[in-house]
């Protein structure tokens, strides 16, 4: 400990007190000494990546008009599956189950109508790999990506955000989210940020650490320098100055009293949590500054055009806080409760819109990342938590799509201008390769060098399918 | 049954044939653990499939299973998926089987006197409650006299008692919510006394109120918009019964059963009816199963620490409860439904009504879900009500209940009865006078004539009018802090944080900000402001010329939606008009405005972000106030500022005339045809009237319903737009008149917000209106519950009671007493006070003294001075040698503010409210579900609605920054700062304030460091916001 300067302390040394356990997060739940030990936030083994950008974008993206294109649709628009040589799909053997929460839900219907392609689509670099025209920009970036074309989920309807971030179905108690078991896991990167951060709208599942606590929920973050987190400035007419004072004496005033109570580990780490709150009061707002940021930066990201702005501010926030020692950013794109990607209508003017505010800016996060070398250790993750389907839903939309939709990673410790997995030509099955959701989250916690098992929580036990499998293939 | 085609050899003759390289031991570390994971759930204790156990060597080798090529080996290797153990899940890891297979090769060796699991029938939290035998405490206190023996069998010493202040403190705290005032620390009472007196507060039965509604999840409706999804409306009745449950010391066994079926046992109590509202909470509009399963699932935890959620798919792996059983529970509460019922009030049940249950659906079938898939329900067997067959000795058959005509016919309840007629007489008066009012125009106007006045027109600008409004000033504010003497605040979601103000929900025009002041008439105005979000039109600016009951002004806005443009618009007798005074630009979220406004005489002038952006000419003015507007917006203002428009400014001209705006007196001509409509209306409230009496009398109702649609047909002919229908409505009603062909009998009081109104089929309740009994299984859940003999229902409620008040529970699954419970280390103290719960009636203030008179809970929560033995023989404090020091949970940390800032406002009961910084009630009163939570409590682990039973205790920084930054805390420190005599001096008011906030003196240094630091701040307000602040003031020591 930094006696000179208590507020420059590292938060490793926050959560050991004087006995040497962690106390940080005290929580009822978990204080029984006997039963849980938290861990020390060391990897279990080397790690190839130290952080997390996680971009989701809420609603579900279509996946044939984004990173798994299939022209087969445009060719047979308008028949209806049935008259395709692929009607095969629609054996019912071939459906895998979906736990419905909605009953007579007027949405996640078979479609067998087949809706075109929206969109053309190109191969892209080295890799040659096929990208919808509404996402040029990542296309352009896509030698530095590994595309895992063959994630499946159980649920058809929004509650399919919850799985997709926890892996369990949103019908089921609700457990801790992947950002959650990261900042679980992990130690602090740095004494000044929260480590696990989430930027946009969330409706259905507004908690992330569940029965880990609340000590890991990810702190909401805007990005407005001036109100960027919850009583992040003192309420009228208190100086930082005077702020300082009193948290001075506060602190001297909580040592002298802890002579009354030793051995009290709630003390110590409630002083601590002050510390962190007040560096927390400059640093969060200065790493969502952009003054310092060059044009180029700026124009990378698109913040000098009105549809990228918003986005690729959120993204530069992003790669800033990831400088800073962030570990888990998680930036949710797509307004409304259900998601602003959700085109059950106006799929062709929904998708173009959307794509446009995140295109640009996300391939300018990748290229800011390479070049800063921050993409070695940076794992970048852009997923949706379903795809569309391939048969149209109404005149000009596609309907929910659990059977197979496409998300992306790239970075620390991953291949690039890769595809892993496969649809069936028309995009309705995942049918090699398969992955349900929580593959992606053993990836990253493979990357990032954490045996997810020995972090189970007593009273907690996690089924085989919490786990997921890693997908060695995109493994560099 | 699986067939299995492969032969059981001989098994190994025991041990002698290899050394040992596999031990008795081993098999211990290393085999049994892994047995006991996988395999004991079907082949143990619980059940013995294929008449099979595994959970001693013994029986293993009495079924001949081991052996190299034994049949446990082979399942456990078996590539067929219809042999392989276990059956569910993945293969044992083939480590686990090398293992297993060296045992087994080097004999199988057993531990000596291996025995087999329990019977689960067995476990402690099984058996019915008793005195523990060899404990008989007399005249002690029993927790005193258990802990007396405990130590002394240890060599523990205990600590003293905490010193008088802080134990009071404590004592406020843990029965109220609300930290003892200076006079209340002072008393000198014998705390005997000061216990009964505070358990007779009404502040006992919130604050416990809200511990329980933890426990019985209580959430306010909420879902998409206006739909309500989860939970019902006026559920806030629910928690009101709580509150006032404890404050009368209702029995706990009373207020489960009144939970469970107040609709049966008590249906003409409203009071009782309303504690079904935790039923009611449980609603899920999309799927019945859904519903029920939470119904299930959280009865069981609550009243009993069963998880019988568990047994939905399967049996239960560890309790012996079976599929059937999760099923049988299920049929306990297959027919109820949920509805509303009118209350005294308001008849509009939008509004106000009684949310309870009642059983809708009596003839609906329960039926087994294959591996809890509804869609495999198993119709060939109807499932009956019943409990748990492990716990089903206590258990009566349900008997029906016929119930009273103002349960099943609610509307024939006398306030009912007269509240409609006096409303259908409200109706008739109305028209009546309308109709005569007419009558008088129609005859007065032939007469005396008035002229229309000259519409008000647009004059040319020629020269500035010249006098500024009567009270012109100049209006500056950044909106770092409240200004209640600028501004006038309405609306509840408005915060001062950050520096800033923010709209925290949109709204259509009901939150807004007034100057209390005219601004000059020539005026210029700057507002900087960000939109933050909102749901469609996000319109974000200014009104001026406001006039006293806002119904006239002008405004310019900013609005985010589509592409985005800025627009002038007057609001003229509270309807807006908009103008063509438009520029279109795109508004963008989260980015900073500023809007100019240069207004002299009739010409304005819009410039957005110093760039111009329209001139218009206003068709009039008047003297008014400016108003902030936000129109389906959340925003962020940062400053405003309005000053006279200096005369040397230069203005921009407007392109063309505004449309002048006329605003004549309207003298309506009274034709015949208005004197027809009127009296047809006449006609319709008398007719409706004369229904509402009519149905009381049941059957002239069915007539008078005729005659309403006839009434109404004929009031709608006189519309030109509907004569054709209606002319068609006439023929048919008239014709079925004859016939008398009258319409269905229809209820009077059809709740609007229940089920009735779904989609969802299996939520209907059968035809006709409510049931005229009731099932009598709910009844039969509530005593069973409550018997004497049942063995999980008083233990459940100590044990959550003395956890909140000794901060550790005596069982530390709070919700799960079966068999993953160990039997808890102080079995014979909870048992005994289980006991004592039920022979005084279940009484829970005698629980509540005989927990706070121990001398065991008077202890200081210090290890200071520890006797070193016992400090290193029992660090974690389990056998209660010391108190446990908890953390204030989220609505204490607030009430407690407020109560000593002198703020609180201690109303009880009533509406849930919106939560904000100026609302002054007690928290346990705010909005409380998914979609409406208070943000300052959500800071300090509010309670999940989902299921809470028992609260976090987090450290994490945004509670600091919550504590240091937010309006409430600092507010509270300004108002508790007050409360002290300003001439009193620094030792004092240190003292003073050590006591009131942290319930102590302070000790030398901290009385040092405390004059120290004043002497160089002398405001006071900061120091207390230091002591706000404290640890000891969040921790009840």
């Amino acid at each position: 400990m930094n006696h000179d300067d208590p507020y420059a302390i590292s938060r490793r040394s926050i959560l050991q007190s004087a006995l040497g356990f962690s106390a940080l997060a005290v929580n009822g739940l978990m204080a029984a000494e006997n039963k849980h030990v938290l861990p020390d936030g060391q990897p279990h083994f080397q790690p190839k990546a130290k952080r997390v950008i996680w971009l989701f974008m809420r609603g579900g993206v279509s996946h044939m008009e984004s990173f798994d294109p299939k022209p087969e649709l445009s060719k047979f628009a308008g028949k209806s599956i049935g008259e395709t040589p692929y009607k095969s799909v629609l054996d019912p053997s071939k459906i895998r189950k979906l736990r419905i929460p909605i009953k007579g839900d007027a949405n996640g219907h078979t479609r067998t109508k087949i809706f075109p392609l929206q969109t053309g689509f190109k191969k892209y670099g080295q890799s040659g790999i096929e990208v919808s025209d509404w996402f040029p920009n990542i296309g352009s970036c896509a030698d530095d990506i590994a595309f895992i074309r063959s994630m499946w989920t159980s649920d058809n309807n929004h509650g399919a955000q919850v799985q997709f971030h926890s892996g369990r179905h949103m019908l089921d108690p609700r457990v801790p989210t992947i950002g959650a078991w990261i900042n679980y896991g992990l130690g602090s990167l740095s004494d000044n940020l929260p480590q696990f951060i989430n930027i946009g709208p969330r409706f259905f599942d507004l908690k992330d650490g569940h029965y880990l606590g609340p000590a890991y929920d990810a702190v909401n973050l805007k990005i407005d320098p001036r109100n960027p987190l919850a009583y992040a400035k003192p309420h009228g007419g208190i100086t930082a100055s005077d702020q300082l004072k009193n948290l001075k004496l506060t602190n001297k005033l909580n040592r002298i009293a802890s002579e009354q109570y030793p051995l009290d580990p709630v003390i110590e780490a409630r002083m601590k949590s002050y510390e962190l709150a007040y560096r927390m009061q400059t640093a969060v707002p200065e790493a969502l500054d952009f003054k310092k940021e060059s044009t180029e930066t700026r124009k990378l990201y698109g913040l000098d055009q009105n549809e990228t702005k918003t986005f690729g501010q959120q993204l530069l926030a992003a790669r800033r806080m990831s400088e800073r020692g962030v570990r888990f950013i998680q930036i949710m794109h797509g307004d409304g409760a259900a998601g602003a990607w959700d085109n059950h209508s106006g799929l062709k003017k929904g998708h173009t819109k959307l794509s446009k505010q995140v295109d640009l800016p996300t391939a300018g996060l990748l290229k800011d990342l390479k070049q800063r070398g921050l993409l070695e250790d940076t794992i970048v993750v852009f997923a949706t938590e379903f795809g569309r389907t391939p048969g149209s839903q109404g005149a000009n939309g596609r309907d929910h799509h659990a059977f197979g939709f496409s998300v992306w990673m790239a970075g620390g410790g991953l291949k690039g201008g890769v595809v892993n997995g496969a649809t069936d030509e028309l995009g309705y099955h995942a049918i090699e390769d398969p992955h349900y959701v929580t593959d992606v989250h053993a990836t990253i916690n493979h990357l990032m060098g954490i045996n997810p098992r020995k972090l189970e929580v007593p009273g907690h036990k996690r089924l085989d399918r919490d786990y997921g499998h890693v997908i060695n293939p995109i493994l560099a | 049954m699986r067939a299995l085609t492969l032969t059981i050899l001989l098994g190994f003759s025991p041990a002698t044939l290899f050394a040992a390289d596999f031990s008795a031991d081993d098999y211990l570390k290393q085999i049994k653990p892994v047995l006991k994971e996988r395999c004991f759930a079907c082949h143990g204790a619980l059940k013995k499939k294929g008449k099979l156990r595994l959970d001693t060597v013994a029986s293993m080798r009495s079924k001949d299973v081991l052996g190299k090529d034994g049949e446990m080996l082979a399942r456990l290797m078996s590539a067929d998926l219809e042999e392989r153990m276990p059956p569910e899940g993945e293969a044992l890891k083939a480590h686990e089987i090398a293992t297993i297979k060296k045992w087994i090769v080097a004999g199988s060796p057993a531990p000596a006197g291996e025995k087999p699991e329990a019977d689960p029938k067995s476990h402690w939290a099984f058996q019915r409650i008793e005195r523990p035998k060899g404990f008989a405490p007399g005249k002690a206190n029993p927790i005193d006299a258990y802990f007396a023996a405990r130590h002394k069998a240890a060599g523990f010493v205990a600590q003293p008692a905490a010193a008088r202040t802080l134990l009071l403190r404590r004592l406020y705290l843990d029965l109220t919510g609300l930290p003892p005032t200076v006079e209340q620390l002072a008393s000198k009472d014998a705390l005997p006394k000061i216990i009964d007196d505070v358990l007779k507060r009404p502040q006992y039965g919130e604050r416990w109120g809200r511990h329980w509604m933890d426990v019985w999840r209580y959430s306010d409706w909420y879902g998409l918009g206006k739909e309500v999804r989860n939970s019902q409306k006026h559920i806030w009745r629910w928690r009101d019964w709580i509150v006032n449950s404890l404050n009368e010391n209702k029995g706990y066994d009373q207020m489960v059963r009144e939970m469970l079926a107040g609709d049966e046992i008590a249906p003409k109590d409203p009071e009782a009816i309303a504690a079904t509202g935790f039923l009611a909470r449980g609603y899920y509009k999309f799927n019945r199963t859904t519903w029920l399963d939470r119904t299930i699932e959280h009865t069981g935890k609550a009243f009993m620490g069963l998880t019988l959620n568990c047994a939905k798919c399967h049996d239960h792996k560890y309790d012996p409860i079976d599929h059937v059983d999760y099923y049988k529970f299920r049929a306990i509460f297959e027919p109820y439904q949920v509805r509303v019922d009118v209350m005294p009030g308001s008849l509009d049940l939008e509004k106000n009504g009684l949310t309870r249950v009642y059983d809708g659906n009596l003839g609906a079938a329960t039926y087994l879900h294959k591996r809890g898939e509804e869609a495999k329900a198993d119709k060939s067997k109807k499932i009956s009500a019943g409990p748990p067959s492990v716990l089903a000795a206590m258990w009566e058959p349900p008997k029906p209940v016929t119930l009273p005509d103002e349960a099943w016919r609610p509307e024939m309840q006398k306030f009912v009865q007269e509240g409609v007629l006096a409303q259908a007489q409200t109706k008739v008066t109305a028209a009546q006078a309308h109709l005569e009012k007419l009558k008088r125009q129609k005859a007065g106007v032939t007469q005396n004539r008035k002229p229309a006045p000259k519409p008000v027109a647009n004059t040319k600008q020629k020269k500035p009018v010249s006098k500024p409004a009567v009270g012109g000033s100049v209006l500056v504010d950044d909106f770092s802090k409240a200004r209640p003497d600028l501004w006038e605040l309405v609306g509840n979601d408005w915060r001062y944080q950050g520096g800033l103000l923010s709209l925290t929900k949109p709204s259509v025009g009901k939150s807004y900000l007034r100057s209390k002041a005219k601004h000059p008439q020539d005026f210029e105005l700057n507002l900087k402001f960000q939109t933050t979000g909102g749901d469609k039109w996000k319109s974000v600016g200014i009104r001026f010329d406001v006039d006293q009951g806002g119904n006239n002004s002008h405004f310019v806005y900013a609005s985010a939606y589509g592409s985005g443009k800025v627009h002038l618009a007057h609001t003229i007798e509270g309807k807006d008009v908009y103008t063509k005074a438009l520029a279109k630009r795109p508004i963008k979220l989260n980015q900073e405005y500023t809007l100019n406004l240069k207004v002299r005489g009739l010409l304005i002038n819009v410039a957005l972000n110093g760039q111009f952006l329209f001139a218009y000419n206003l068709p009039r003015r008047q003297a008014g106030a400016v108003q902030l507007l936000a129109y389906d917006a959340i925003a962020d203002f940062y400053a405003i500022e309005v000053k006279p428009l200096p005369t040397a400014t230069v203005l921009k001209n407007a392109s063309e005339q505004a449309k002048p705006i006329v605003v004549a007196n309207k003298v309506p001509v009274i034709t015949a045809g208005v004197i027809e409509l009127a009296q047809a209306k006449l006609n319709l409230a008398k007719a409706e009237y004369a229904l509402a009496k009519a149905r009381i009398d049941a059957d002239s109702a069915r007539r008078m319903q005729l005659e309403v649609s006839l009434a109404k047909a004929r009031v709608d002919l006189l519309d030109p737009k509907q004569a054709a229908k209606a002319a068609g409505s006439i023929k048919k009603l008239e014709a079925d008149r004859k016939a008398g062909k009258f319409p269905a009998y229809k209820p009077l009081s059809v709740s609007k917000v229940s089920l009735i109104k779904t989609k969802n089929k299996d939520a209907l309740p059968s035809s006709g209106g409510y049931p005229k009994t009731s099932s009598g299984r709910r009844t039969a859940l509530a005593k069973w519950l409550t018997h004497r003999d049942h063995p999980l229902a008083a233990r459940v409620a100590v044990n959550h009671i003395w956890m909140r008040h000794f901060g550790e529970p005596l069982v530390e699954s709070v919700a799960d007493f079966g068999l993953r419970a160990p039997k808890p280390l102080h079995q014979d103290l909870l048992d005994y006070l289980a006991v004592e719960l039920i022979e005084s009636g279940w009484d829970m203030k005698h629980l509540h003294r005989l927990m706070l008179s121990s001398k065991t809970w008077q202890r200081s929560s210090s290890n200071l001075g520890a006797d070193k033995k016992t400090l290193a023989g029992d660090k974690s404090n389990h056998h209660y040698w010391r108190m446990n020091s908890r953390r204030m949970e989220s609505q204490v940390v607030r009430d407690s503010l407020l109560h000593l800032a002198g703020t609180l406002d201690l109303t009880r009961g009533g509406p849930s409210i919106a939560s904000s910084p100026n609302v002054r009630r007690r928290s346990l009163y705010f909005i409380h579900s998914r979609d409406g939570r208070s943000k300052f409590l959500a800071t300090f682990d509010d309670a999940d609605m989902l299921a809470c039973y028992r609260r976090s205790e987090s450290i994490v920084p945004q509670q600091a920054l919550a504590m240091m930054n937010s309006q409430t805390a600092i507010a509270a420190s300004r108002a508790i700062a007050a409360t002290f005599k300003p001439d009193m001096d620094a030792q004092a008011f240190v003292r003073s304030a050590f006591m009131m906030i942290l319930g102590r003196q302070p000790a030398q240094a901290e009385l040092a460091a405390s004059k120290t630091f004043l002497e160089q701040e002398p405001k006071r307000d900061h120091f207390i916001h230091v002591l706000i602040n404290h640890n000891d003031f969040l921790v009840i020591r």
